[in-house]
């Protein structure tokens, strides 16, 4: 008997230890916080990276602004490694254990879309700046508002560009195959047949692959007008320098945003990235209040170039502290009421949450081109905002040093 | 015998009790990780561990539970749920196809033929789109807001899976899985049809995962290819799982189980915020050294070299 005393011992040691570390009621109650979810190892670092130090830069701004109604404003990064599942036991540890007022963050789109769905159960708001995919806002999630315009529209700026400009015949559309990816491509053909532009392949390829020839080698074969290209960092730049290798000369090649517009792409890609153009969301030079300023700010801070998943993580720190400051408390009814009356211009655009079609509480933005000219991004469309005019026809082999 | 008996109903009332003390979805969900990877865990080692036939490819029976729930919730509007029902017989049958397949294989050929299977699987997943949507993943919203219900469901599971597994290794059952782990040869050479057996023990080991590929479906509510029928995250957690807590145990995965997610999140979220954030940032690293750590020197896993451990302490006291 004594033995079986020892044992419950033990397991009421073990509970009222378990109860110790259960809700930490300690409040901090100078700061605000709020939660952000990135993906900041892994595969896409490079994104959450730029992302973190661009809300780091905000953040530290907001507070030398004098904070929010008093208090400071303080994000606490969690990193995602790129993985839905992380992505949700991170959302539940902010929202259940740091008790954060809101969330925002999300990356990629399949952590996003997990996210999305812990913060709509929780009735915790949740302010996405990147994660894509249209369908992350087609769920009616009230609690959920998103930054950036949906994967489908990412091409808009494109679309018009080669209307205007290349008028293509045939298009083969390599694409990630990820949420992301699948996403971006399925839009893509839809503005392909808007346009009459024939769709000759239309192909996933694994992430995080090293050999790309074997696509491109059919590609080449096929040979078409221009080559669109879905893809984060890495696989963007492997693309381009495995095209070179392979000589293989579209008119045009073209990103469809992501990856192609990262200054990791350039230095990955070296010689093979000049000329390529991609979709963007935001250049510095756009007329927007700030742009410029953030441009410049991030430069002289990390001492490297942005771009426009910066932007979006700037603004979007910048969206939260305005909502916070208008909230009429810091209860997640009235955070999220005051997010649906988000009306600001932000260094990204402008934003305001709206429903059209099946989206609901989405920001609606124009989509811009870019052009990798001497290792500098360059916006080249729409013309009347360009800095830069556009390089095209392109002689590849020229300027791949052949 | 007895003192065993006291110890299992005492950490049965724990799990049972844990999530009415500790209140925090945060470690409520932790903790119902660790006990779906208890149930993934345990029916690997009953293949791998007791069988002998080491398997790099559970993802297949794991994703194919999810993705039974999910396409039932997808495609035919019904409740996840049904899944739970579903999952694991729909895993079972595939199970029985791989058996087929694979078991003409023996050794590292078998092993190497169950990580094809699993690459496969994935890719059917991806490329199959009007069935399983491909990479956009399938994504429903669930059922409960609470953990508890959830929470029940895994402990449910967890403990039934190690139920199962402790009668069919009492049972003859097991005394011919270990006899063709041993030596397939002299077990067929005494009248064991090894083939037989060996699906058989594989057929149990994929009905569960499938159930826990089917929870997690329930739980987790959002699935892509990537996600559940990962190589890296799904097939080699489970053996990292099963090694690391002790293989041919019948508590070692469960203590795995406990150990991965622990040492994970904690390594992940810096120690709960506690440490420097570049020891967030180096997870992964810490993770491996843990690895290699428990290879070395406690190569029969926690539960396994837990008399070793004892003496260790005991010796240094």
């Amino acid at each position: 008997m004594s033995k079986a005393w020892k044992y419950i011992l033990m397991v009421s040691v073990v509970i009222s230890a378990l109860a110790f570390m259960s809700p930490a009621m300690v409040y901090a109650a100078d700061t605000i916080q709020v939660g952000i979810v990135l993906p900041l190892t892994g595969s896409q670092a490079a994104f959450g990276e730029i992302e973190k130090q661009s809300f780091d830069l905000a953040l530290d701004e907001i507070n030398a602004a004098g904070g929010i109604k008093g208090k400071k404003l303080e994000f606490l990064m969690e990193d995602d490694t790129g993985r839905p599942e992380v992505g949700r036991s991170v959302a539940e540890k902010l929202i259940t254990k740091d008790k954060v007022v809101m969330l925002g963050g999300g990356y990629s789109s399949s952590v996003t879309a997990g996210l999305a769905g812990v913060a709509q159960q929780n009735r915790i708001p949740f302010l996405i700046n990147t994660g894509s995919a249209d369908d992350i806002t087609e769920k009616g999630f009230d609690y959920v508002f998103r930054l950036n315009p949906p994967a489908s529209e990412y091409s808009s700026g494109v679309e018009e560009f080669l209307a205007n400009v290349v008028k293509p015949k045939s298009v083969a559309i390599l694409y990630e195959n990820t949420k992301f990816g699948t996403s971006s491509s399925k839009a893509f053909v839809k503005s392909c047949e808007k346009l009459g532009i024939e769709v000759l392949l239309n192909e996933g390829y694994e992430h995080a692959g090293i050999d790309y020839k074997p696509i491109l080698v059919r590609v080449k074969q096929l040979n078409p007008d221009i080559v669109y290209m879905v893809s984060y960092v890495m696989d963007a730049a492997l693309l381009m320098r495995q095209s070179r290798e392979l000589q293989l000369t579209p008119k045009l090649f073209i990103g469809g945003g992501a990856g192609f517009t990262l200054p990791e792409f350039k230095e990955n890609a070296g010689v093979a990235a000049d000329y390529v153009v991609s979709a963007t969301l935001w250049h510095e030079v756009l007329p927007l209040p700030g742009a410029m300023d953030y441009f410049k700010k991030f430069k002289a801070r990390y001492n490297k170039d942005t771009e426009y998943h910066g932007a979006e993580a700037y603004a979007a720190a910048y969206v939260i502290a305005d909502v916070l400051k208008r909230a009429k408390s810091l209860s997640p009814e009235d955070i999220k009421q005051a997010l649906a009356q988000t009306d600001m211009m932000t260094a990204f655009g402008p934003v305001k949450f709206v429903s059209y079609g099946k989206k609901t509480n989405q920001n609606k933005l124009t989509t811009y081109v870019v052009q990798w000219q001497g290792g500098h991004l360059k916006l080249i469309w729409p013309t009347n905002l360009a800095n830069a005019k556009y390089v095209y026809p392109v002689d590849w082999l020229k300027v791949w040093g052949f | 015998m007895k003192r065993n008996q006291v110890i299992v109903a005492l950490v049965g009332i724990i799990f049972v009790l844990f999530p009415l003390v500790v209140k925090s979805d945060y470690y409520q969900h932790l903790v119902i990780l660790a006990l779906m990877w208890v149930v993934i865990g345990g029916s690997w080692n009953l293949l791998a561990g007791y069988t002998g036939q080491v398997s790099f490819g559970h993802a297949v029976f794991f994703g194919t539970g999810a993705y039974t729930a999910g396409i039932l919730a997808n495609k035919l509007a019904i409740s996840a749920w049904w899944g739970m029902a579903f999952g694991g017989f729909i895993a079972a049958l595939v199970g029985l196809f791989i058996g087929w397949v694979c078991f003409r294989l023996r050794g590292p050929y078998f092993a190497l033929a169950t990580i094809a299977a699993g690459e496969i699987f994935r890719l059917i997943a991806t490329n199959w789109e009007s069935l399983t949507e491909g990479m956009l993943g399938i994504m429903i919203l669930q059922t409960f807001r609470s953990k508890l219900p959830y929470y029940y469901v895994a402990l449910a599971l967890a403990a039934s899976s190690i139920w199962v597994f402790d009668l069919v290794m009492k049972s003859k059952w097991g005394f011919y899985f270990v006899s063709i782990r041993e030596d397939q040869d002299a077990a067929e050479s005494l009248g064991i049809n090894a083939t037989l057996y060996k699906n058989i023990s594989l057929l149990i080991s994929s009905f569960f995962t499938g159930m826990a590929g089917a929870f997690y479906m329930n739980y987790m509510a959002f699935i892509d290819p990537e996600v559940v029928f990962s190589l890296h995250y799904i097939s080699i957690m489970a053996i990292l799982v099963g090694i690391i807590g002790g293989v041919a145990t019948i508590w070692g995965p469960a203590v795995g189980a406990f150990i991965m997610i622990g040492v994970q999140e904690t390594f992940r979220s810096a120690l709960f915020g506690l440490a420097p954030s570049w020891v967030s940032q180096s997870h992964v690293l810490v993770f491996g050294l843990l690895v290699i750590f428990v290879i070395l020197f406690m190569a029969n896993g926690v539960v396994g070299d837990w008399p070793k451990i004892k003496r260790l302490f005991l010796r240094s006291r």
